[in-house]
């Protein structure tokens, strides 16, 4: 292969995940960084996202459609998706269509879990509630492992190829969709903390008690961030599936909870851009980790991802103890300046 | 058909005992350094490696490795304190950075026993990974000798740890900076070393737990993880104020896990144990909405909780 291709291959790729991590770390920014909600189980959401949709996508797909079959569309999935597969492959629009339905229901999948978490996150101290989510985490893997009918059992299944239309230009353009997604989220989000509701949450985060005493229901605001960034998470879940085409119960609390908080750590816990510049580095970083694998292969005495392990626990370590505002800090809002349109009183 | 078999009792007095060793640190790290460690799923695992690696290399009596793993993990814990939380004490960290500092050294410590797994294979050209070495345990009583040297150990370990803290100047000292570390600062207790000696204990009592588990049950570089929501679970069921407490939070969750799901198992439906690890997930969830102080926080007559 040229070499050309091999650095497009590898800058596609790469974008495609630092499309879903920005996703994953913009919800958990919101809970984490502006609420000062410590969620620790953003895996539950993800997963809720990424299983939800696995499950649905193919069953959808042939009542949708309209395909007339007696087999199963998870145990017998293979042959279903032989059947839906050319039909969205002939019909970009309809693939479109599907993939907004799908987009909408790990979003939905993902708050619902948020709905599920935040009963204890608005009742719990921050320790405990961080022991709880991250405890929450993992009954989803329990669940997609034990209860075959959602994905599967332990082999997971496939999902129907909602970019197979664009031929060889597929992951291009998945790419393309995810990156778009992300973008827009991330711009919503970073409107969302510049809104007197945004600023509400940072109160709540700084001081619980003033911002009751002046008459902010901090319940309900807790209760919302957490539904709103879970609903992201849910939203990449279901994006990550439909990019790599299956899914599988193996969602690890490693790559889904840990990393996106290494992202926003490294970014700068709170800031919004910190986010971005997080997830990039991040992810950029891990890449390149994993693309030069192969050349460490015979040399070291062990698999090379475990260094990765090590190296990455290193790094965090060493954010928390002398960089703990991240590389991008967060800006201290002048109330003065930030006075517009929007807070004039009616 | 009987209700529960012996066997289930047995396993379920193991497992507790090991799950109550490990709250136990959870518990006390807890109390003196007020962050919930999730480095222990690592401790646990280091100490299940510790003896699995010396019945390759020294000796085929898997028991030997329960001193070492007490003195490397315990260390290893030190380590932890000193290079980690200390510094980022000192910053006043919040406790939220605090539990990630915690997490990112669980992560760290995860490589690094994946890395002497492989370590194992290639150089000694053994299987590293679903250890068990129930084989090389003895019988006593026709019953595996892990049984009675968990339930042992876990006596020994607490009547250890009571005497320190009750018949020692070192235990008044220790548990007059749980109480309150600015006080005792005052009175001219070193804190930071009260504080290294108590990741020492709940250090080496997670190792011991590890070093023992591979006779029981087979072992994983991610055993440890595994188990950290039990761990967890029983500490807090024990109540987080009170040491002791984890022990009957480890007896408590353990009977719920292993006993209630092997009566649900047989006599309800046997796709039960495919959710077991859900149990203590729910226990968890449950008792910090419901009772958040954990049976310890629980008030026997108005006014009077239980106490040392």
């Amino acid at each position: 292969m040229a070499l050309i291709d091999q650095v497009i291959l590898f800058v596609v790729d790469l974008l495609a995940l630092f499309a879903v991590y920005l996703i994953i770390s913009t919800g958990l920014n919101m809970q984490q960084g502006i609420t000062g909600i410590p969620n620790f189980g953003i895996l539950f959401a993800v997963a809720g996202g990424a299983y939800i949709t696995g499950g649905l996508s193919t069953r959808l797909a042939v009542i949708l459609l309209g395909i007339q079959t007696n087999l199963d569309p998870i145990s017998e999935n293979i042959a279903v998706l032989q059947l839906v597969n050319p039909i969205l492959r002939s019909q970009p629009p309809t693939a479109v269509v599907l993939l907004i339905l799908f987009l909408m229901i790990g979003g939905m999948a993902g708050a619902l879990m948020g709905l599920i978490s935040s009963a204890p996150a608005v009742r719990l101290r921050e320790d405990y509630l961080a022991i709880t989510l991250l405890a929450f985490g993992e009954i989803l893997n329990v669940v997609g492992i034990g209860y075959k009918p959602l994905i599967g059992g332990p082999i997971g299944v496939n999902v129907p190829d909602i970019f197979g239309w664009a031929g060889s230009y597929r992951f291009y353009l998945a790419t393309l969709v995810l990156l778009l997604v992300a973008i827009a989220i991330y711009a919503f989000a970073g409107y969302i903390i510049k809104t007197p509701f945004g600023r509400t949450l940072k109160a709540i985060r700084d001081n619980e008690i003033v911002a009751r005493s002046l008459g902010k229901n901090i319940t309900q605001y807790r209760t919302s961030v957490i539904l709103f960034g879970s609903l992201l998470c849910g939203m990449a879940g279901s994006l990550w599936v439909l990019y790599s085409g299956a899914v599988t119960p193996t969602y690890a609390r490693f790559d889904w909870t840990f990393l996106p908080w290494l992202m926003i750590l490294l970014g700068g816990i709170g800031s919004n851009r910190g986010v971005l510049v997080g997830s990039l580095t991040f992810v950029t970083l891990n890449k390149l980790i994993i693309y030069y694998k192969f050349e460490f292969v015979g040399i070291l005495p062990f698999d090379i991802v475990w260094l990765n392990y090590l190296l990455l626990g290193i790094i965090t370590i060493l954010i928390l103890i002398y960089r703990p505002e991240g590389i991008v800090q967060e800006k201290w809002t002048d109330p003065k300046q930030n006075l517009g349109a929007a807070d004039k009183p009616t | 058909m009987e209700l529960v078999t012996l066997s289930t009792i047995f396993g379920w007095l193991t497992y507790s005992a090991f799950l109550s060793l490990m709250a136990v640190g959870i518990t006390l790290l807890f109390r003196t350094t007020k962050v919930a460690n999730f480095a222990h799923a690592s401790f646990v695992t280091v100490g299940a490696y510790v003896t699995y690696t010396l019945t390759v290399t020294l000796s085929p009596n898997p028991y030997v490795g329960v001193p070492v793993a007490f003195v490397l993990v315990g260390v290893l814990a030190l380590l932890q304190f000193y290079a980690i939380l200390e510094p980022m004490r000192k910053r006043n960290s919040s406790t939220v950075m605090l539990m990630i500092a915690t997490l990112s050294f669980d992560i760290m410590m995860l490589g690094v026993v994946n890395i002497h797994a492989d370590y194992l294979t290639s150089t000694f050209a053994v299987p590293a990974r679903n250890i068990l070495l129930s084989e090389s345990d003895f019988k006593f009583m026709g019953q595996p000798g892990i049984l009675f040297v968990a339930l042992g150990t876990l006596a020994l370990c607490s009547a250890a740890l009571y005497m320190l803290l009750n018949f020692t100047t070192l235990g008044i000292a220790l548990r007059a900076s749980m109480e309150n570390s600015s006080l005792s600062e005052a009175i001219g207790i070193n804190v930071s070393k009260m504080l290294a000696i108590s990741w020492f204990i709940a250090g080496g009592l997670a190792g011991i737990a590890g070093s023992l588990i591979p006779m029981w049950t087979m072992v994983n570089p991610n055993t440890g993880t595994l188990l950290i929501a039990s761990m967890f679970c029983a500490s807090i069921v024990g109540g987080l104020e009170e040491i002791y407490g984890a022990i009957l939070g480890g007896f408590l969750l353990g009977l719920v896990d292993v006993v209630g799901t092997s009566i649900l198992a047989s006599h309800v439906a046997p796709w039960v144990t495919l959710y077991e690890p859900v149990i203590p997930l729910l226990v968890l969830s449950g008792t910090v909405i419901l009772a958040p102080r954990g049976l310890a926080g629980v008030h026997l007559r108005r006014g009077r909780s239980w106490h040392l």
